[in-house]
């Protein structure tokens, strides 16, 4: 995927939102990549600090299985088929795999004993995998709990903000 | 029932009954409901008329041709379309304010209320279930927090420590703070307004399906469709994951996790189509 093009202007921030599904990645110092609504879904940020190349990745569900033609028309829906579309494109920007800082939010869990909806639960333990088969590790993360959650990643020095539904404030959650 | 009527009378800034969809309903439901009838009641009310043909004419076709009367909308789309037009258009009027006892702000529990109400129909499409009920029931099922929200704005401590530590959902610690839950104040307020009584059943018992017996299927498409709504990160507002998981309800509809997670796919997709419903966020 290529870098999405943006109109230059110095001095100021410009904000790319990646909706339920989708991904951007770019290279561009004064790009904000923001994702909202991180119910039980995953926001996903990598990070290269030495090529500023950095990606968002919003994923929904764990499986492609359960539909395998929408995970060819929109491969960020699923973790399994998102991540490694993430990453290609980043690599694609001159990122490094050794460089990459990873960063994690979402995964939200509904009082449930039962694990019939457990999909935020799902979400990260099957990410947990993918990056383990791949010897990747998270740098930061807030995952879980009873919130929906908002990411910012700050392509000029890969910081990570969130902010938690139903409060008022921005946390950092990776000072990049 | 003192209890919940004394909450719903002390809030005066409760909009006007929207009766016109309990109406609307009972009309639907009739089988020999002409659509001169449905245009009547419809046009009672010459503000919800303009705004029905408004959204009318920017969903369903181009510029070029608009419908300018309801019985030219209603002939060229359907009763069907044309009642979820009135239930959003209605609903909006109704929900679209600022919870802050919740700490929703304004046009969240209205996108959290459309986004259950698509995925309640995206499921009662499915399994034939009546999906003007079932989208109106999904619109209106967190009514009861209009009317509890003033109550709670000064327990964010309370709640807080209700949740978090002891491990009760929003809904108990609404219970054990106030005394009722936004459910069944929910559900009493309907039926003030005369909605039918499997709608009231269902909005009140919408977290515990199960105990909405003989109405229970109805209550158990809301509670789905809700949970849909949070996984899609369409709930906002404090702690709102913390909702009782209730695998009942998947039993009653006789659907396994896994189909719920198609139907998700689904709702999101229609989520998408129905984007015009909201506001661009900041």
């Amino acid at each position: 995927m290529p870098s999405p093009s943006i109109s230059n202007i110095l001095g100021f921030e410009r904000k790319l939102i990646v909706g339920v599904g989708g991904m951007a990645v770019s290279n561009d110092p004064g790009v904000i990549l923001t994702t909202y609504s991180l119910g039980s879904c995953l926001g996903i940020t990598i990070y290269d600090p030495v090529s500023h190349t950095g990606g968002l990745l919003h994923v929904m569900l764990p499986d492609s299985s359960i539909n395998p033609e929408k995970a060819s028309t929109q491969p960020g829906m699923f973790v399994d088929t998102g991540v490694p579309a993430l990453f290609r494109a980043a690599y694609e920007l001159k990122a490094e795999k050794h460089r990459i800082q990873i960063c994690v939010a979402g995964g939200a869990q509904f009082l449930d004993q039962s694990g019939f909806f457990n999909i935020g639960q799902r979400n990260y333990a099957s990410l947990c995998e993918l990056l383990h088969q791949h010897g990747l590790v998270i740098q930061a993360e807030q995952v879980g709990g009873l919130v929906s959650r908002t990411v910012h990643l700050n392509l000029a020095r890969g910081e990570v903000r969130l902010r938690s539904s139903g409060q008022p404030d921005e946390t950092i959650l990776f000072r990049g | 029932m003192q209890a919940l009527d004394d909450y719903i009378n002390q809030v005066t800034t409760l909009q006007p009954a929207p009766r016109v969809l309990s109406e609307l309903l009972a009309l639907l439901r009739k089988e020999d409901t002409d659509s001169a009838q449905i245009v009547e009641l419809i046009t009672f009310d010459p503000a919800l008329t303009a705004k029905v043909l408004q959204r009318c004419n920017s969903v369903f076709w181009s510029a070029d041709h608009p419908v300018s009367d309801m019985s030219e909308a209603v002939g060229r789309v359907g009763f069907n379309e044309i009642y979820r037009l009135v239930a959003l258009v209605v609903g909006e009027g109704v929900l679209r304010h600022p919870q802050a006892g919740y700490r929703m702000h304004g046009g969240e529990l209205w996108q959290h209320s459309v986004t259950c109400a698509l995925a309640a129909r995206v499921i009662a499409h499915r399994l034939a279930g009546d999906e003007n009920l079932v989208f109106t029931a999904g619109l209106l099922h967190d009514i009861g927090k209009m009317v509890l929200s003033s109550f709670l704005e000064d327990a964010y401590e309370p709640i807080m420590n209700r949740i978090e530590p002891s491990g009760l959902s929003f809904l108990e610690a609404e219970k054990s703070i106030l005394g009722v839950e936004h459910a069944e104040v929910g559900g009493r307020l309907l039926q003030r307004w005369n909605f039918p009584r499997n709608l009231v059943y269902a909005v009140g018992r919408h977290h515990d399906p199960a105990s909405a017996k003989p109405h229970h299927q109805l209550a158990a498409y809301i509670y789905v469709g809700d949970i849909i709504a949070h996984c899609l990160g369409q709930a906002g507002g404090l702690q709102s994951f913390a909702v009782r998981g209730r695998p009942e309800a998947l039993e009653i509809l006789e659907i396994t996790p896994r189909e719920m997670e198609g139907f998700m796919l689904e709702a999101e997709a229609e989520l998408q189509a129905q984007n015009w419903l909201f506001q661009p966020k900041k």
